[in-house]
């Protein structure tokens, strides 16, 4: 296929690396690199989507505030974006960066648009219309050089559906997702952006979670060609927290109970041996904060 | 999936079509995945023809991208926070119900469900003057129910029967009737029951599970699907008419032995905030109609906010004289 001098330049000129996108989460020096696929995988409740928010205003915002200023492209396979929250979270990080008492509520607007911006959202509402519109990203992604990150929220939402359309053949089933993974491929190769990628549990644990053993209702279960593209693993899921008596500290009515979060972090890259890594995080207002 | 035919865009000919078919492209997706260069070849057409072809489908079929700012400018003018008319339960609820969500209500038998939904459907009606559609799976809602609780709103019957007249209800039984009344009320009918009187701003279904809790488990993935093809209409609906879907759901016990809401992890991912409502263990009276709702999932609160609400709320004697009211036993 031909393309022009611009179009070539575009798409080798090096995307922003997003290795340091969040170091607490990856092993050491193991962030993303380009062309690497990230999997969220957890059951619900298990703060998934709020890490895929922190992560979004990580790129988002400006350098001066912590961020990468970089665009990303969100897919919304199930209209789970919420942009009242992904905006809250943006103003606080804004307001945390800014020293007090200097900037008039227009400044606020016009970092918060400018930050907004960065950001563009699809809508997909089946594994066709996925694959149509990762085809037509091709066009954005080598006319937006700053483009550097794809989040899919989530790549199972169509699991269901397709598994009942593909009948009795496993092959059948699998077919749509495989294409769009075979896709997201080839994008990955030329273009070297990062995808994250959420994918919902469809299985529940009744057992006791052990800390380093892969239980039976965390082992993947998409398509095999979408399971050879992720190269890093995170393993969402609750802590059954104790009453959190520091909060009750000097006896306040309020005895908040803060849910505890922990994330298991499985890097699988060809350059790299396997590397694990476990933190936790807990939700407040302002987004996710790291323990 | 959808099949290339005559017509679909400027230049997709009869004869173009023949020889694409013989070349086994017969859908949209093998048109646009396919190596367009060796297509040419294969169908003796030219590059540039088949190139354009392409573009033109790729940008009818695909989901248009929209930037985070004109997305947000968007939301912050169209939703809107509906109170389900009890204080309490609006304060779990983050102030009430969001347009474009769904939010669930899971509950025991006898926890509630219906009747915090009929005084959902009465106070939109009455207070907010807008219309509500609600979808009854369980033969459970009368209009007497309704009108009971309108009675006590006001005494004026002109007013009333307004009121009643903004509630379009829908009685099914089984998951594609379900699917029928969602997708039709999807291509015109909700427009059509705005006509006279206030848009529609809620869709009830009372109660979802119990059209797709039949169809789950065993080995078929039908139930599966046909669970995420409810999911997925009820949301694209809340989200492009602006209204708040309110759907409740029953409970199981997990291995643990805790209550939990029915229809299975696939489902928990589906309603942006769930609702848990118990009967209040420690009544003095056996038939309280006191409830605690718990917040089990929600964006924007943190989980386990709990608070205790009467289900008499919307039934109670607004216009000052005292007493309690009972609650009638529903018609059988």
């Amino acid at each position: 296929m031909t393309e022009s001098g611009a179009q070539l330049f575009a798409r080798l000129e090096a995307r922003r690396c997003l290795k340091d996108i969040e170091p607490r989460l990856f092993p050491e020096d193991g962030g993303p690199n380009h062309g690497e696929v990230v999997e969220l995988y957890g059951t619900e409740g298990t703060g998934k989507t709020e890490l895929l928010y922190h992560l979004l205003c990580r790129c988002v915002l400006p350098v001066a505030t912590g961020g990468l200023e970089v665009d990303v492209v969100f897919v919304d396979t199930d209209y789970s974006l919420d942009m009242l929250r992904l905006v809250s979270i943006l103003d606080s990080r804004l307001n945390a960066g800014r020293p007090t008492g200097s900037s008039a509520a227009s400044s606020d607007e016009a970092a918060l648009r400018s930050c907004l911006s960065r950001l563009l959202v699809v809508h997909c509402s089946s594994s066709s219309q996925l694959l149509l519109t990762l085809h037509f990203l091709e066009t954005s992604l080598s006319s937006r050089p700053g483009l550097a990150l794809l989040l899919i929220d989530s790549i199972s939402a169509f699991y269901w559906l397709d598994r009942c359309e593909g009948g009795a053949s496993i092959a059948k089933q699998e077919e749509k997702l495989s294409k769009c993974a075979e896709l997201l491929g080839r994008l990955l190769r030329d273009y070297r952006i990062t995808v994250f990628a959420t994918c919902h549990a469809i299985r529940r644990s009744y057992s006791e979670p052990s800390s380093a053993s892969t239980s039976e209702c965390d082992r993947p279960y998409l398509c095999r060609r979408w399971q050879r593209l992720v190269s890093h693993r995170l393993l969402c899921s609750k802590q059954e927290s104790a009453n959190n008596m520091a909060a009750s500290a000097g006896g306040s009515k309020e005895q908040r109970r803060q849910q505890v979060f922990t994330v298991h972090c499985t890097s699988s890259s060809s350059s790299r041996t396997k590397a694990h890594r476990s933190s936790s995080f807990y939700v407040t207002d302002g987004g996710v904060e790291f323990i | 999936m959808a099949g290339l035919s005559e017509g679909m865009c400027p230049g997709l000919d009869e004869v173009l079509l023949r020889s694409l078919r013989a070349a086994d492209v017969k859908t949209v997706e093998d048109l646009v995945s396919s190596d367009i260069e060796e297509l040419a070849r294969k169908c003796s057409v030219s590059y540039k023809a088949l190139f354009a072809i392409r573009r033109v489908l790729l940008a009818q079929h695909t989901a248009f991208p929209v930037s985070g700012a004109d997305l947000y400018e968007e939301l912050l003018s169209s939703t809107a926070i509906i109170s389900t008319g009890n204080p309490s339960l609006d304060k779990v609820l983050d102030s009430g119900l969001y347009t474009g969500e769904i939010t669930e209500l899971s509950g025991g038998p006898g926890s509630g469900k219906s009747q915090v939904c009929f005084g959902v459907a009465v106070h939109i009606s009455y207070q907010l003057k807008q219309s509500v559609i609600f979808i009854d799976t369980t033969g459970g809602l009368t209009a007497r129910r309704l009108l009971q609780m309108l009675q006590t709103e006001t005494s004026n019957t002109e007013e009333q029967m307004e009121a009643l007249q903004r509630i379009h209800i829908f009685r099914l039984f089984d998951v594609y009737s379900l699917l029928d009344c969602l997708h039709s009320l999807r291509s015109g009918r909700l427009q059509q029951a705005s006509v006279g009187g206030g848009s529609v701003k809620a869709v009830i279904v009372d109660s979802v599970s119990a059209v797709i809790a039949p169809l789950l488990g065993g080995k078929q993935n039908e139930g599966m699907s046909l669970m995420i093809q409810v999911a997925g209409t009820l949301k694209t609906m809340a989200k492009d008419f602006n209204v708040a879907a309110l759907v409740t759901n029953h409970v199981t016990r997990s291995g643990s032995g805790e209550v939990q809401p029915g229809l299975g992890v696939s489902w928990s991912h589906i309603p942006r905030t769930r609702v848990l409502l118990e009967q209040v263990e420690k009544a003095l009276v056996s038939q309280s109609t006191l409830r605690s709702a718990t917040l089990i999932k929600s964006s924007r609160q943190p989980c386990h906010i709990k608070e205790v609400f009467d289900l008499q709320w919307w039934s109670r004697s607004k216009e000052g004289s005292s007493g309690k009211r009972k609650l009638d036993e529903t018609d059988s």
